[in-house]
């Protein structure tokens, strides 16, 4: 089964996430808790997915979205977005993100989007 | 009854059953039966279902069910929805943009009418008619959209539908929308439960919104099953959440302890 690599802010949404996905069958390659860490471990975790918070301390979704597509341009990320931030969106999708969810998710909606990535 | 007769057509009301009845629709108001009904007194409007039916359901001093053939139930809707007793504003409207976090890909923006009355909210267009009750609403807010490819300045409204949370983005004069957010806070103000969450509820409420069950929540949340039910018991206290499952707990008898002894030996 695929990979994921959450990156979150937050540790209960890294929780949530994990939980949902790891109930659908994914395997969680890590976890990082702003867009630097996420950077770090994308080189060594090597993961199929990611799942990536926009505003986060350190560097944010977007910068960590640029820095991981530097490296890999074939990287599958997902953002996570709050409502208001589809702007945000844009800019990710124009980024190379290969798609997004909005907060607060539901489990079904996640799984069906990070499915869509992955099978692409 | 001297003003024009736009429809007349047979129907049924419920009275504790289907009564047949007459509704005749004039530019002022409906005449079901002997009863008159000012459009401009009908305060909401619902489309429902009872017995399996879909009906409309009319709110003036007392709520009403009417029953009409099949294919006219559309157009009186329509026809009270634009006719109700509400402020009316003119706009462009993208109903439900977002479903659940993800972005609607065949919703497109109408031109209508944003419309509040006391208990919901309504977009209207001539091939849309969509009521938001204010108790679903969950948030109002202005916001930058790209627009036609023009940054302009609109109302997000977040809402509830279906279970699901729902974006929803008006446009009008940046003059209006002003007015607009400041008339939707008071009213959403009004309507707001007087509740405050403690961290555990707020994280709680977002584990069931996603979907998590009750065990799942309990190792999430790190509290045990008698907690996390006065957690349950206050969110649904509150008008928050709704019991819909009641799990049992049961232990073993005598005669089940000996049979899973049966079973483990082969």
């Amino acid at each position: 089964m695929a990979k994921v690599l959450i990156v979150d802010d937050t540790a209960f949404m890294r929780k949530l996430l994990k939980n949902i996905l790891f109930g659908a069958g994914f395997d969680i390659a890590g976890e990082a808790e702003n867009g630097k860490q996420a950077v770090e471990l994308y080189k060594g975790l090597k993961p199929d997915v990611v799942t990536m918070d926009v505003v986060m301390p350190e560097m944010t979704g977007i910068d960590a979205l640029k820095q991981i597509k530097s490296v890999d341009k074939d990287a599958k990320i997902v953002m996570c977005t709050a409502v208001g931030q589809e702007k945000i969106v844009k800019t990710a999708i124009k980024l190379g993100a290969r798609g997004y969810i909005i907060k607060p998710f539901q489990a079904p909606k996640v799984i069906e989007e990070i499915k869509k990535v992955v099978g692409e | 009854m001297s003003s024009k007769v736009h429809l007349r057509t047979p129907a049924k009301i419920y009275n504790e059953g289907w009564v047949d009845t007459e509704l005749v629709v004039t530019n002022e108001s409906l005449f079901i039966g002997k009863q008159k009904i000012s459009l401009g007194e009908i305060e909401d409007l619902e489309d429902i279902e009872k017995e399996g039916i879909r009906c409309i359901q009319i709110k003036n001093d007392k709520k009403l069910i009417l029953q009409l053939p099949k294919n006219i139930h559309q157009q009186v809707f329509r026809f009270i929805a634009f006719n109700l007793k509400a402020d009316k504003f003119a706009v462009y409207f993208l109903a439900s943009a977002t479903v659940g976090g993800v972005v609607s890909a065949t919703v497109q923006w109408e031109k209508g009418y944003f419309s509040v009355t006391d208990e919901g909210l309504w977009f209207l267009s001539s091939k849309y008619q969509q009521r938001i009750p204010i108790d679903n609403l969950g948030s109002i807010k202005k916001d930058m959209r790209d627009v036609g490819g023009k940054q302009r300045m609109v109302l997000v409204l977040s809402h509830v539908e279906k279970s699901n949370v729902v974006t929803s983005l008006v446009l009008c004069p940046e003059s209006t929308l002003e007015m607009l957010e400041s008339y939707l806070m008071r009213v959403f103000e009004r309507h707001k439960p007087a509740i405050s969450l403690s961290e555990n509820e707020k994280q709680i409420l977002t584990l069931i919104y996603s979907g998590l069950d009750f065990a799942s929540i309990e190792n999430m949340i790190g509290i045990s099953t008698d907690e996390l039910n006065e957690y349950y018991d206050r969110l649904v206290n509150a008008g928050l959440a709704k019991v819909v499952k009641i799990r049992k707990e049961i232990e073993l008898t005598p005669r089940g302890v000996s049979m899973v002894d049966k079973i483990s030996k082969g």
